[in-house]
C-alpha cells in the first residue's frame, strides 16, 4: 500500500475528506511533508506508526502512553525520531511486533518493513477505535 | 560511494587525538539556550520558534544567557531543491533566512541543524554528505551562529539506520597471524591494548573501538584496542608481511585494516572478502620498513573514530571557507565513536550518549522523560556517564553533553528537575532548554529552576573546569573514575570556581529518601581538585566557610573544615557554594 493510498482509507474511514489533505494534515501537524512528496511509495512500518500516532494526538487528542512495555522490541531505540510514534501504536494494539524467534522471547518491530493491504488497513481499523481513557492493549503479534 | 575517503592528514589520526591542532577553537563556556526537540519533535514551526524568541526575552532568560535558538530535526523540505537545502514550506513558510532575522532583531543567536550522513534522522533526504560545500556556504547566508550536526544514515559505521553491514569499515578482521621473513608470530601471543579486543578459539576479534551509545561501557580509558607484536630486526630494511584474517561485517569482525610499524602507517584499506569470519585467508603482501632493533608492529583499525571525525571536520573547515561567523559547532554522535577522544579537534561540545527522552513533545503536549531508566532515556543514565567524564571537558577543548534539558516534561517532578538542573550546571553541560516556553511565567515553578542565577554561574564559571565527583556511598575505588549505574546512593561532586570558591553538590540518586549524611572535609575536596583551584592554600588553611545553599539562597558561616548534606530527599540534592574566610 502507498502512503497515498494509507492516508486516502484513513480518511475515508475516518469520516474526513481526502481532497486537499495533505496541507491540511500538515497544517494540523499530523502529517509531514515527506508524505506528499513521497506519497506514490509503499509506506514503511514506521510512516505508519508515525502518521497514526500523531493523528492519535493531533486530530483525536488522545495523550501518550507510558512507553516502558514497549521497550520489549528490540529494535524500538534504532529509531531515536520514531521510537515514541512506534512504542504508541505498539502499546495501544494498533500496530503489531514481529516475532522472528517463535518463542516469545524476541520481539521487533522492523521499522523499515512494509505491511500488506489487509494489515494496513487492520491498523487504520484499530487506530479509530482507540478511544480516550483506553489503556494498553495486549499486544496481538502472536494471534 | 566506494568506501570511506583517504585520510591524508595525520592530525585527523587516533595517534593525534591529544593534540590541538586541526582548528584555530574559540574557547568558550557550554552554550546555553533552547532547541526546539524535546518541545516540539519534528513538529517545530516558524510560528512556535517565534513564540519561544518572544517568552525569551518576556521571561529574561537572555539576560541569564540562554541566547541559543536552535531549530532542530523536523524543519527542512525533506528533499534537495537544485541540490540546496529548503525549509518545510509550511511549518517555516518564510524560509530560514527570515527566521534567522527575526532571532537576531530580538539579540539572540540562530542555530540549525543537520547530520553527517546522508539524510536527517527524520529521514528528510537532506543529509550533508557531499554537500558539505554547498550547505555550509547556505548556512553562511542565513546567518547561523549554532549547529548540531547528528549521525544518522552514517555510511563508514554501524550507526542509526546505517546499513548494519558498515561495521565492516568499523572494525578490523578477525586476525590469526603475522608472517615476516619466514617467521609466522601467533596473534594469541601478541599484546592486546585496551579491553576490546579478546583471544577467541586461537585468533583475536574485536579490533576496533567500543560502541558508546549505550550507557554500559564506561568512556574512561582506552576505548578501542590495537595488536601489537613486538619484531625484532637486525637491520633496517624494507619488508614484506602476510596476515592470516577472516573478514566479516559485524559489531567486532569487519573488513578494515590499519598496518603500521610505530606511528608510520603501511597499510589502511578493505582487505578482500573471506567467505565467513572464521574462515581465514591469507593476504596479499605488505610492505613495511623496520628499523634496526625491536619494531612496534600495529594491527588496528581506528576508522570508527577517524572517519568520524574526518566528516565533522569537513563540516567546520567549509563553514570556515565559507566566512568569517563566530559558529559554535555542537557534535551529536551520541558517543558511538568515544568523541570525548577527538571532540576537542573540531566542535565545542559531544553528546556522549542516545537521547535523553524519546517520547518528545509536540504543540500542546510536554512529552514525557525519566528519572532512571535502563537505556539512555533517563536524567540518571545521562548524568552516570558525564559524571566521570570531567577530565575530557574544559575551556578551549569543549564539553560532554548529556543532551538537552527535560525540565518541564511530564514523568518528572520538580526535586527531580531541580537536581537535572543542578547536575548539569556542575558537571559543565550544554543548557538547552527543551520546554514549551509559553508554560513557565517568571516566578513559577518551571522559571525557578531554568532562572536560578547561582547553578548558572557555576555552569559558566570563568575557570570552565567540570566538577569531580569525589565521593560516593556506592562502594568503589576511583569515585571520579568508576562507572556506576547502581542509583542507590549518594555522591558529592566538587567543583572549583575562578574566584577560588568551591562548589559542592550533594546528589541522592534514589528514589528513596537517604539518610546517609555523607561529610567530605577540606583535605578530601583538596586532594581531589586542589590542582585545579585557585588560591587552593587560602581554602585550605581558611578559619572559617562562608556558604551559601544555591537553592535556598541561605547563608552561614561555619568554622568546621567538613561540609555535610544532611538528609537528602528522593532524587533531591544540595549545592553549596563555599567562599573561604581567612
Amino acid at each position: 500500500m502507498t502512503t497515498d493510498d494509507f492516508i486516502k482509507e484513513l480518511c475515508n474511514k475516518a469520516g474526513i475528506a481526502f481532497d486537499g489533505i495533505y496541507e491540511r494534515g500538515r497544517k494540523e501537524g499530523w502529517l509531514d511533508a515527506e508524505d506528499e512528496l513521497f506519497k506514490d511509495q509503499a509506506i514503511t512500518r514506521k510512516n505508519a506508526a508515525r502518521i497514526c500516532h500523531m493523528y492519535l494526538l493531533k486530530n483525536m487528542k488522545i495523550n501518550d502512553l507510558d512507553i516502558n512495555g514497549a521497550t520489549a522490541l528490540k529494535d524500538l531505540y534504532d529509531c531515536r525520531v520514531c521510537a515514541n510514534h512506534i512504542a504508541q501504536v505498539y502499546m495501544r494494539g494498533i500496530m503489531n511486533a514481529r516475532n522472528i524467534s517463535r518463542n516469545g522471547e524476541f520481539l521487533w518491530f522492523d521499522l523499515n518493513g512494509e505491511d500488506d493491504d489487509l494489515t494496513n488497513s487492520e491498523i487504520i481499523r484499530r487506530l479509530l477505535l482507540v478511544h480516550v481513557g483506553d489503556h494498553v492493549h495486549q499486544d496481538m503479534s502472536r494471534s | 560511494m566506494n568506501g570511506p575517503a583517504p585520510i591524508n592528514d595525520r592530525r585527523l589520526r587516533f595517534d593525534s587525538f591529544a593534540e590541538d591542532d586541526l582548528f584555530a577553537k574559540k574557547p568558550r563556556l557550554p552554550a546555553m539556550g533552547w532547541n526546539s526537540w524535546n518541545a516540539f519533535g519534528s513538529g517545530n514551526t516558524e510560528e512556535l520558534t517565534k513564540a519561544m524568541v518572544i517568552k525569551i526575552k518576556e521571561l529574561g532568560l537572555d539576560k541569564l544567557g540562554y541566547k541559543y535558538v536552535v531549530l532542530d530535526d523536523g524543519c527542512y523540505r525533506p528533499e534537495r531543491v537544485d541540490g540546496h537545502l529548503q525549509s518545510d514550506d509550511v511549518k517555516f513558510p518564510s524560509g530560514f533566512k527570515a527566521m534567522a532575522d527575526f532571532v537576531h532583531e530580538h539579540g539572540l543567536k540562530y542555530g540549525m541543524y543537520n547530520d553527517i550522513g546522508t539524510k536527517l534522522c527524520s529521514g528528510a533526504e537532506v543529509g550533508i554528505y557531499g554537500f558539505e560545500k554547498t550547505d555550509c556556504e547556505d548556512y553562511i547566508k542565513w546567518e547561523i551562529d549554532f549547529i548540531k550536526v547528528d549521525n544518522c544514515y552514517y555510511m563508514w559505521d554501524n550507526a542509526t539506520f546505517a546499513d548494519p553491514e558498515n561495521a565492516r569499515y568499523s572494525y578490523a578482521p578477525n586476525i590469526k597471524s603475522i608472517e615476516i621473513d619466514g617467521i609466522t608470530y601467533s596473534a594469541s601471543d601478541a599484546k592486546i591494548t585496551g579491553t576490546r579486543a579478546e583471544v577467541k578459539d586461537g585468533y583475536v576479534t574485536f579490533i576496533g573501538t567500543f560502541d558508546g551509545t549505550a550507557p554500559d561501557h564506561s568512556p574512561v580509558g582506552l576505548r578501542s584496542s590495537e595488536l601489537v607484536f613486538g619484531i625484532s630486526s637486525d637491520e633496517d630494511k624494507e619488508t614484506d608481511m602476510r596476515i592470516t584474517y577472516a573478514s566479516g561485517a559485524v559489531e567486532g569482525t569487519g573488513q578494515w585494516l590499519q598496518v603500521a610499524v610505530g606511528e608510520n602507517m603501511y597499510f589502511d584499506g578493505l582487505e578482500a572478502p573471506t567467505q565467513s569470519q572464521d574462515v581465514f585467508t591469507v593476504s596479499p603482501a605488505i610492505n613495511i620498513h623496520l628499523s634496526k632493533g625491536m619494531n612496534k608492529l600495529r594491527i588496528m583499525n581506528h576508522r570508527r573514530q577517524e572517519n568520524t571525525l574526518h566528516s565533522y571536520a569537513e563540516i567546520r573547515r567549509e563553514l570556515e571557507n565559507a566566512g568569517s561567523r563566530d559558529i559554535v559547532f555542537s557534535i551529536c554522535e551520541w558517543g558511538k565513536t568515544q568523541p570525548q577522544d577527538w571532540g576537542h579537534k573540531v566542535g565545542d561540545s559531544w553528546r556522549i550518549l542516545n537521547d535523553i527522552t524519546f517520547q518528545v513533545g509536540s504543540d500542546g503536549n510536554p512529552g514525557t522523560a525519566a528519572w532512571e531508566g535502563d537505556y539512555t532515556t533517563a536524567i540518571t543514565s545521562q548524568y552516570n556517564k558525564a559524571v566521570i567524564m570531567d577530565e575530557f571537558a574544559g575551556l578551549g577543548k569543549g564539553w560532554n553533553d548529556p543532551d538537552m534539558l527535560v525540565i518541564g516534561m511530564d514523568g518528572i517532578d520538580d526535586v527531580m528537575c531541580r537536581s537535572h538542573m543542578a547536575m548539569w550546571c556542575m558537571m559543565n553541560s550544554p543548557l538547552m532548554l527543551g520546554l514549551d516556553l509559553r508554560r513557565v511565567t517568571k516566578g513559577d515553578h518551571f522559571y525557578n529552576i531554568i532562572a536560578n542565577k547561582d547553578l548558572i554561574a557555576l555552569n559558566q564559571d570563568a575557570s570552565g573546569v567540570q566538577a569531580k565527583r569525589i565521593f560516593t556511598t556506592y562502594n568503589c575505588s576511583e569515585p571520579d573514575k568508576e562507572c556506576i549505574r547502581d542509583n542507590n546512593r549518594i555522591d558529592i561532586l566538587a567543583k572549583p570556581l575562578a574566584n577560588g570558591d568551591i562548589a559542592l553538590g550533594f546528589f541522592n540518586l534514589s528514589k528513596e529518601i537517604k539518610t546517609d549524611d555523607p561529610a567530605v572535609s577540606v583535605e578530601q575536596i583538596l586532594d581531589s581538585i586542589g590542582h585545579k583551584t585557585a588560591g587552593k592554600d587560602i581554602f585550605a588553611n581558611a578559619k572559617e566557610y562562608r556558604i551559601k545553599d544555591l537553592f535556598t539562597g541561605t547563608e552561614s558561616v561555619s568554622d568546621s573544615h567538613e561540609f555535610r548534606a544532611g538528609t537528602l530527599n528522593a532524587c533531591d540534592c544540595k549545592v553549596i557554594r563555599i567562599t573561604p574566610v581567612s
